[in-house]
C-alpha cells in the first residue's frame, strides 16, 4: 500500500509540473486578462513558484515521513493551486474551465488542513476538528451549489469564467449569489478561527512542541489575513478584478504566505532529517560503556526535549525503573507528552516519554541506538536486582539485631526475675530454717542460694552478651565506656562520637569494637584504642592494638558492615570502618 | 514504696523488707503509679526498678530524678540486673545525696539493702559493690591507681560505695582519723579536689575511675 501511494506521489511531480506549466501557458495567453499571472510577470512567478513550492515540499515531506498526511495535503493543494487560473482558459474546453471553477474552493480548505494538523497528521482537539470537517463542508457545498444552480451568463460580476458551467441543472442567480456572499463571510470566520488555534497552541505548547509548530504559524497567520482581506475587498467591489491594485496586493501577500508555508515545511523535514541523524549517532557517541542515564540525556538532547524520560519494564518485578534501577511510575501520556513504547525480539525494551511533537521517534531510533537500549535495560534489571539485595541485606541484620533485643528483653524479664524470685524465696526459707534451728536445711539452702545467685550472674553475662540494654537506651557512649569497663585488656576511648545513630549502625559499631577487643586479647595485645569519629554522612569507627598480627578476616563483621552500606578495612592490628549514618 | 513492675520480684522484695522489719507503705507497678504513690505516701525510701511499663527501657531512673526533684526528703534505691556504671552515674548526676544504686540480686542479702536503706535516709549516698568493683578493676594502660598503696585502693572503693568515713572505719576495723589520713592521701595523690560534701565525693571518684 505505501509503495503504491509512494508511486501515485512520484507521478504527481510531473503531472503537478505539467499543471503548472500549462496554467503559466494559459495565462499568458488567453487568461492574459483574466488571470493575475497574465498581468505581470512578477505575478506569474509568485503564482507558478507557490504552487509548485508546494507540491515540491509535499513531496519532500511526504518521503521523508510516509506515515504522516501533511506531505499528501501539500501536494493536493499545490494541484488545486493553480485552478483559478485554468478557469480563465478563454475558449479552452468548458468541462476544463467548470472543473477549475469548482476546485478552486478547496485550496483554503486543504491549507487550513495542513497548518492545523502540522506537524503529526493528526488534527488536535475538538475546535480543530470541527472547524476542518465544517470548511470541507461548506467547499463542497459551495461547489455543489455553484455547479448547479450558477449560470456565468447571468452573473454580472463574472469575472475569468463568463460562459461555462458544464453541471448547471438550472440557472438561479440570486441563490448564486447568495452563495458567494455565504462563502465570503464563512471564509472571514474560518480565518479568524485559524488564527485563534495558532495563537493558542503557541501559548499553551511546550518548548519542543511549540518548536516544532514555528515553520507553519507565521505562514499561516500571513495567509488567513490574505484571504480575510480577499472575502473583504470582494464584499466591497463585486467584482474580482485583476488589475486593482488593491487585490493584485492581496494575491502577491497570498502567494508570499503558501511560498513561507512550502518553505516552512521543507526547512522542517530537513530538521528532522539533521534530528534522526543526530539521534542514529546517539549509541556510536556514547561509547563502550555508558553509565546509567546518559542514553536518556542524550536522547533528550538529540531531540531538544529536556523533558524526555527513559523508563524499562522489568517483567519479574512487575513495575518499571529508570536507568539505575530505581523504580518509578508508569509512564502515561499528558497533553503535550506522548509515549512511544520500543519492542525487539516481541519483547518490550522500553519505553520512551517525551514531546508529542516527535511523532514517529520509533522509526528514528536505528538499530544501535535499540542494541544501546537493550543494554542500558538490562543494567538497569542489575542494578535494581542490586538494590533488593541490598536491602535484603539490611533487613536480614536488623531482623537479627531486634531479634537480640527481644531475647534480652524476654531473659530480663523472664528468666532472670523469676530467678531473682526464687533465690528471695529461698533467702526467706533459709531464715526461717535458721529460727527453728534447723542447721542442715540452713546449710543446704545457703549452698543452694549460692547456685542460684552464680546462675543469676551467669545469665545477667548472658543477656548482656546477647544485646546490650544500654546500647538502644543511652547510645554509643555509655555503651563503649561499659565495654571498656568490662574489656580483658586495658581499653583507651580515644574519642566517641556523641549522639545518637540509627540502631543498625550502633549496634554495628558496638560489636565491631565489642569483637575487635576480644580478637585483639586473643592475640596477646596490651592495650587497644578505640575511636569513633563522624566525618560528614559518615561514622568512622577504628579499633587499633598491638598485639600480634591478625589472621582472622573478621567475615562476620564485613558482612555485617557491608550490609549496610558500610566498608570494613581489616589490617593485622588495626580495624577500621566506615558507616554511613545519614 | 517498692516499684517494680514484675510481681514475683516485687513481693519477694516486699516479703524481705517486711520480714527484716521494714514497712512497706504502698508498692506500684510503673512509673506512674510509683509518683502517685509516694506522693501520697511520702516514705522514707522508694525502692525503684529501673526497667519499668511502657517503653522498658529508663522509666525507673527518670522516676527516681522526678522524685528527688520533687520531694527532697525522700531518698530513692534503684534496683536494677544490669552492671552499668553509666546508670549509677546518671543517676547522681543531678541529685547525688539520698540516692542509691544496688543489683537486685543485693536484695537477697537483706541486711546490705536494709543497711542501703538507713543510709539514704540519712542522706547519703549507696552504689553496689559490683560496679565499684569493675570501675577500680578496669584494666588500664598507665593505671592512675598503681601510685596507690593496696590499703588505699580499698579506702577509695569503699568511698565510691558512699560509705563515710566512720563507716569504712568501722569496715576496715581501724579508727577514724587512720581513714581520714588515707583520704586525704588518695585525694591528693589522684588530684581530686577534697570535698567535705560526702555525696560530692562519690561523685567525684566515680566519674574519676569512669574517665
Amino acid at each position: 500500500l505505501t509503495r503504491r501511494a509512494n508511486l501515485a506521489r512520484l507521478a504527481a511531480a510531473p503531472i503537478a509540473l505539467a499543471v503548472g506549466l500549462g496554467a503559466l501557458a494559459v495565462a499568458q495567453g488567453p487568461g492574459r486578462f483574466t488571470t493575475y499571472a497574465g498581468h505581470s510577470g512578477l505575478a506569474a512567478s509568485l503564482t507558478v513558484t507557490a504552487g509548485l513550492a508546494l507540491v515540491a515540499a509535499g513531496l519532500v515531506t511526504s518521503f521523508s515521513r510516509p506515515a504522516g498526511q501533511i506531505g499528501d495535503l501539500a501536494l493536493l493543494a499545490g494541484l488545486v493551486w493553480f485552478a483559478p487560473v485554468w478557469v480563465g482558459w478563454d475558449k479552452g474546453p468548458p468541462l476544463v474551465r467548470s472543473l477549475g471553477m469548482l476546485a478552486a474552493g478547496f485550496t483554503f480548505p486543504l491549507l487550513l488542513h495542513l497548518v492545523l494538523a502540522y506537524p503529526s497528521g493528526q488534527l488536535r482537539g475538538t475546535a480543530a476538528r470541527v472547524l476542518i470537517a465544517a470548511a470541507y463542508l461548506e467547499a463542497a457545498l459551495v461547489a455543489l451549489g455553484q455547479a448547479l444552480f450558477r449560470d456565468p451568463f447571468y452573473d454580472p460580476n463574472c469575472w475569468a469564467n463568463c460562459t461555462d458551467n458544464d453541471f448547471l441543472v438550472r440557472s438561479l442567480p440570486q441563490l448564486a449569489r447568495a452563495i458567494e456572499a455565504t462563502d465570503r463571510w464563512f471564509t472571514v470566520a474560518a480565518a479568524t478561527a485559524l488564527v485563534a488555534l495558532c495563537a493558542r497552541r503557541l501559548l499553551q505548547d511546550s518548548g519542543p512542541a511549540r518548536r516544532a509548530v514555528l515553520p507553519v504559524i507565521p505562514a499561516a497567520i500571513l495567509l488567513a489575513g490574505a484571504v480575510t482581506a480577499h472575502a473583504v475587498a470582494l464584499q466591497r467591489r463585486l467584482l474580482e478584478d485583476p488589475s486593482d491594485p488593491a487585490f493584485r496586493t492581496i494575491f502577491a501577500l497570498g502567494c508570499t504566505a503558501v511560498i513561507l508555508l512550502a518553505a516552512g515545511l521543507v526547512w522542517a523535514t530537513v530538521r528532522t532529517r539533521i534530528q534522526r541523524r543526530a539521534v542514529a549517532r546517539i549509541a556510536t557517541n556514547l561509547g563502550q560503556a555508558p553509565p546509567p542515564g546518559s542514553l536518556q540525556a542524550a536522547l533528550a538532547q538529540a531531540v531538544g526535549d529536556p523533558e524526555l524520560r527513559i523508563t524499562y519494564w522489568l517483567p519479574n518485578a512487575e513495575h518499571y525503573v529508570d536507568a539505575t534501577g530505581r523504580p518509578v511510575a508508569e509512564p502515561v501520556a499528558a497533553p503535550g507528552r506522548a509515549i512511544t513504547t520500543l519492542v525487539r525480539d516481541g519483547r518490550q525494551i522500553a519505553v520512551v516519554s517525551h514531546t508529542a511533537a516527535l511523532p514517529e521517534l520509533e522509526r528514528e531510533l536505528g538499530a544501535a541506538v535499540r542494541l544501546a537500549l537493550e543494554n542500558e535495560r538490562l543494567q538497569a534489571e542489575a542494578l535494581a536486582q542490586l538494590d533488593q539485595l541490598r536491602a535484603s541485606r539490611i533487613r536480614i541484620v536488623e531482623t537479627s539485631d531486634s531479634e537480640r533485643r527481644r531475647l534480652e528483653r524476654d531473659l530480663h524479664d523472664g528468666a532472670q526475675q523469676r530467678l531473682l524470685a526464687l533465690s528471695y524465696d529461698l533467702r526467706l526459707a533459709h531464715a526461717s530454717a535458721q529460727a527453728d534451728g534447723d542447721a542442715p536445711t540452713g546449710t543446704l539452702l545457703t549452698e543452694t542460694t549460692d547456685h542460684a545467685l552464680a546462675a543469676l550472674g551467669e545469665l545477667r553475662e548472658l543477656a548482656h552478651g546477647i544485646y546490650p540494654a544500654i546500647l538502644a537506651e543511652a547510645g554509643l557512649t555509655p555503651a563503649l565506656a561499659s565495654l571498656a569497663d568490662a574489656a580483658p585488656l586495658p581499653v583507651e576511648l580515644h574519642t566517641v562520637a556523641q549522639g545518637r545513630y540509627p540502631a543498625a549502625v550502633e549496634t554495628a559499631t558496638y560489636l565491631l569494637v565489642a569483637e575487635a577487643l576480644e580478637d585483639a586479647a586473643g592475640r596477646d595485645a596490651s592495650h587497644a584504642t578505640v575511636s569513633v569519629v563522624r566525618t560528614g554522612e559518615r561514622l568512622v569507627v577504628t579499633v587499633q592494638d598491638n598485639g600480634t598480627d591478625r589472621t582472622s578476616a573478621m567475615v562476620q563483621l564485613a558482612d555485617r558492615i557491608g550490609a549496610l552500606d558500610g566498608q570494613l578495612t581489616v589490617e593485622p592490628t588495626r580495624l577500621r570502618a566506615e558507616l554511613l549514618c545519614g | 514504696v517498692v516499684a517494680d513492675d514484675t510481681m514475683l520480684t516485687r513481693q519477694g522484695i516486699v516479703r524481705l523488707l517486711r520480714d527484716a522489719n521494714i514497712e512497706v507503705v504502698a508498692e506500684a507497678q510503673d512509673a506512674q503509679g510509683l509518683l502517685h504513690q509516694v506522693r501520697l505516701a511520702r516514705p522514707d525510701v522508694a525502692l525503684v526498678d529501673i526497667r519499668m511499663p511502657p517503653t522498658h527501657t529508663d522509666e525507673g531512673l527518670v522516676a527516681a530524678q522526678a522524685i528527688r526533684a520533687e520531694h527532697p526528703q525522700v531518698g530513692v534505691l534503684v534496683l536494677s540486673q544490669y552492671v552499668e556504671p553509666s546508670y549509677a552515674l546518671r543517676l547522681l548526676q543531678e541529685h547525688p545525696e539520698r540516692v542509691g544504686y544496688l543489683l537486685k540480686e543485693r536484695v537477697f542479702d537483706i541486711a546490705t539493702v536494709v543497711d542501703a536503706l538507713r543510709r539514704i535516709a540519712d542522706g547519703e549516698t549507696v552504689i553496689d559493690p559490683t560496679i565499684v568493683a569493675r570501675l577500680v578493676g578496669r584494666r588500664r594502660q598507665q593505671d592512675p591507681l598503681a601510685v596507690l598503696s593496696e590499703r588505699e585502693r580499698e579506702v577509695l572503693g569503699l568511698i565510691a560505695e558512699g560509705l563515710s568515713n566512720r563507716a569504712i572505719a568501722a569496715r576496715l576495723y581501724v579508727t577514724e582519723r587512720t581513714v581520714e589520713a588515707h583520704t586525704t592521701q588518695i585525694f591528693q595523690k589522684l588530684h581530686l579536689p577534697e570535698s567535705p560534701d560526702q555525696h560530692r565525693r562519690v561523685l567525684a571518684v566515680l566519674t574519676y575511675l569512669r574517665a
